[in-house]
């Protein structure tokens, strides 16, 4: 029961900060995807950054529930081939879609209907891609530490502030 | 100029990251898109429960017994409770071209039709859920909570689906405006 109480708050936070940080914004999303307006990839690179040194330095105490997604190449990049597509054409993702429908905004709700029905032709279209894009060329939960043989906190640490670096002194706000 | 945003990149960004670490620290890492279809799920069982059961995706999902309602799908219920009371709060905060149906940009490029909004807003969705339970999660899953944990399926998702996403952006607004 607690773990549902921690859920809904955190959610609740990931939901504020989203609508507050501008995530919500057609304007960031699209302007960022353009390469015009950093914004998005600045606020996203910024997360990883400090999460990715937070992860492992928590994995270093033991005290990380991590969570490492299969890597089926196929399924993994022709679904993020057609998730970005529909992501530039809405302008929303499945998480602001959510936010963006609270604060009244209808396009995202029609967004959020939209990812329901997709969600569910997936599901039947799923037994017959389920051979050749998800079981085959499947190398299961590997990580860079893993394939690298490294150990992951000096790769955090690097790609943390290699990540954080590069956001905060190289990347402009905007570019024309 | 006036200030066109509620908090910095930076605030939010920083804030993002350390509750994604808190996330992790306390349950697991965040993601969305599995309530998606944990919702069709719900609704399949008790539509459909026949096709819902025999169906190999679905069926893992919504379980009989709790449904597959679980920290996952309130994170995502909260999500929409913290924005709606965020933005009840904050709305004059907002700068205007964030408000509303119709994102100034999309009107310039493509005509004041709420209608072609909707459908384009619509179909996108569509795009999305298929997109990111094929590769089995979203900017979240994926990219917010998979990169920092150093998965090799996340930097192949979080290269594809921007690869994708800003060619389609370079096309949609290849005659402007600016943006």
């Amino acid at each position: 029961m607690s773990t549902l109480i921690i859920g809904f708050f955190i959610g609740c936070a990931f939901g504020a900060i989203l609508y507050l940080g501008g995530a919500t914004s057609y304007r960031r999303i699209l302007g960022t995807l353009r390469l015009k307006d950093m914004w998005i990839i600045k606020l996203m690179g910024t997360a990883i950054g400090v999460g990715t040194l937070g992860v492992y330095l928590l994995d270093l105490g033991g005290l990380a529930n991590m969570s490492i997604k299969p890597a089926y190449v196929w399924g993994v990049a022709i679904g993020g081939i057609v998730f970005g597509i529909g992501w530039a054409i809405s302008g929303f993702c499945p998480g602001t879609c959510v936010v963006g429908a609270s604060e009244g905004k209808k396009d995202a709700m029609f967004t959020l209907l939209g990812g329901l029905v997709g969600a569910l032709l997936f599901s039947m279209a799923y037994p017959y891609i389920e051979k050749g894009l998800i079981q085959n060329a499947n190398f299961g939960s590997i990580t860079l530490e893993s394939v690298l043989g490294v150990s992951g906190i000096y790769l955090a640490m690097a790609m943390s502030a290699g990540l954080l670096g590069l956001i905060f002194f190289v990347l402009k706000d905007r570019y024309e | 100029m006036e200030r066109d945003y509620i908090i910095s990149w930076k605030a939010a960004g920083i804030s993002l990251g350390l509750l994604l670490i808190l996330a992790t620290a306390l349950v697991k890492p965040l993601g969305v898109s599995t309530q998606f279809v944990v919702s069709d799920a719900v609704v399949a069982h008790k539509v459909a429960p026949k096709y819902a059961e025999s169906n190999t995706y679905l069926s893992k999902y919504g379980e009989k017994q709790d449904w597959g309602i679980g920290y996952g799908w309130v994170l995502v219920l909260g999500m929409f409770v913290g924005g709606g009371i965020t933005s009840a709060l904050l709305r004059k905060r907002q700068p205007e071209q964030d408000k509303g149906s119709m994102p100034p940009m999309w009107q310039e490029r493509f005509g004041d039709s709420m209608t072609r909004r909707y459908v384009a807003a619509f179909g996108g969705g569509v795009l999305l859920l298929f997109g990111a339970r094929l590769a089995g999660g979203c900017t979240s899953g994926h990219m917010i909570a998979g990169v920092p944990q150093l998965a090799i399926s996340s930097f192949i998702f979080a290269v594809t689906a921007f690869g994708a996403a800003i060619l389609m952006a370079k096309f949609l607004y290849r005659s402007g405006p600016e943006a």
